[in-house]
């Protein structure tokens, strides 16, 4: 796993800083903060081919179906952010569920943007 | 169908005839009750009295026989007395909720302005103690959150920056960009002032002791709160409140601008507060927004 190939990797800056970031002692950049975001971005495109909603309850299935991209998510993210993000992505998921359930209902759309990008 | 329609007019014409009698007895047997008790009476005089009275109004039998028979009701009588109830019935509607437009329009009159906003003391990313009274005579933009925040605090910073460069474009040095840590136990100025690099060089990024950020998030009405038992060199994360607070020269509260609001929209409402302001704005000869970093 990521975390430990940092710790066996030895001691350059790099990995300094990325150890850093990961348990939260400093913040990250923009440009850090934006590899994380990416390496977020690929893990959930991995849950959604496998359909899996919640990471962290099928922790099991979600371990076994995207590894490498779990991987890539937990040495990118501030540990604490991977949390954030997959119950984030549970809420999100439901918020839409929801939303599409209202608009069925014929409910009126307010514009409002929760997103992190423009969706396509 | 006419000889159905007429057929329940009779009958209420018919039934009001009768009423009039009925009543005369009922209200003669009270009144003599009150007086004699014991010796109800009988009769009511009504029967006879039009005929023997109006006689002489009448040109012809046929028509006193007709007045007889309707009694004092009319076709003319009867539609003035709808004309007149649904007149009134109207009227009341009308003035009822004239006087609820009014009663709304004067409670938002009374209320006046929020109670966001007040006295603060903290220090800039440059180390420099900044007050409220620092931000008077210009419009100021708060923003709070923290540098370790995920996703929201970044983008809507991004967003506060868009905003600014969008004022500046049209009332130079009008607005004051400001940055409150939620988080001042990690985010001192050395933190803040490079997180805040990167979004623009114009941001006021204040922190402080944990007090003083307190007692900053409570005069603004901002929600916050850090995880307890946090231990030393633990990540963790805060939750806030995320608007943008609108302040005006005096230091005044004066619009919420929140995730709905577009770059340029935000922009749109801060330029039209700014042209509405009526008196003197502040503005520094060399904006020391540019030059605090």
């Amino acid at each position: 796993m990521g975390l430990f190939d940092y710790f066996s990797g030895g001691g350059s800056e790099e990995d300094k800083r990325a150890t850093e970031i990961r348990t939260g002692a400093v913040a990250p950049t923009r440009a850090e903060r934006q590899r994380c975001w990416e390496a977020r971005d690929g893990y959930f495109a991995c849950l959604d081919t496998n359909n899996i909603v919640d990471a962290l309850k099928d922790e099991k299935a979600a371990a076994k179906a995207c590894k490498g991209e779990s991987a890539v998510f937990e040495r990118d993210c501030a540990t604490q952010w991977v949390t954030y993000f997959k119950k984030w992505r549970v809420q999100d998921i439901q918020k839409r569920a929801r939303l599409k359930e209202l608009e069925a209902q014929g409910a009126n759309r307010l514009d409002v943007n929760t997103d992190f990008a423009e969706r396509k | 169908m006419l000889q159905q329609s007429t057929a329940p007019m009779r009958a209420v014409m018919n039934a009001l005839q009768s009423t009039p009698s009925r009543q005369c007895q009922r209200l003669l047997s009270t009144a003599r009750n009150a007086q004699h008790p014991r010796r109800p009476t009988p009769t009511c005089s009504h029967k006879s009295q039009p005929l023997a009275q109006r006689t002489f109004k009448y040109k012809t039998v046929e028509e006193a026989k007709s007045r007889y028979r309707s009694g004092p009701f009319s076709w003319k009588a009867g539609s003035l007395f709808v004309l007149t109830g649904g007149g009134l019935l109207w009227y009341f509607e009308f003035e009822k909720g004239r006087m609820q437009r009014q009663r709304v329009a004067d409670a938002a009159k009374g209320v006046g302005r929020p109670k966001v906003g007040g006295p603060f003391e903290l220090i800039d990313q440059n180390g420099k103690t900044v007050t409220d009274k620092d931000l008077k005579g210009r419009y100021s933009l708060v923003y709070f959150g923290f540098t370790h925040c995920p996703d929201i605090c970044p983008e809507e910073l991004d967003k506060m920056a868009k905003m600014f460069d969008l004022v500046e474009a049209e009332h130079k040095g009008a607005l004051v960009p400001v940055f409150v840590t939620c988080d001042p136990a990690r985010d001192g100025p050395a933190v803040l002032k490079e997180y805040l690099g990167e979004f623009h060089q114009g941001f006021v990024g204040l922190t402080g002791t944990y007090d003083q950020v307190k007692a900053m998030c409570k005069a603004y009405r901002v929600y916050f709160s850090t995880p307890t038992e946090v231990k030393p060199g633990q990540d963790y994360l805060v939750d806030h409140s995320i608007y943008f607070y609108l302040m005006d020269p005096e230091g005044d509260f004066v619009e919420a601008l929140g995730r709905q609001h577009s770059p340029e929209q935000a922009a749109k409402v801060i330029v039209d507060h700014v042209k509405d302001w009526k008196g003197v704005l502040r503005i520094p000869a060399a904006t020391t927004t540019t030059t605090t970093v």
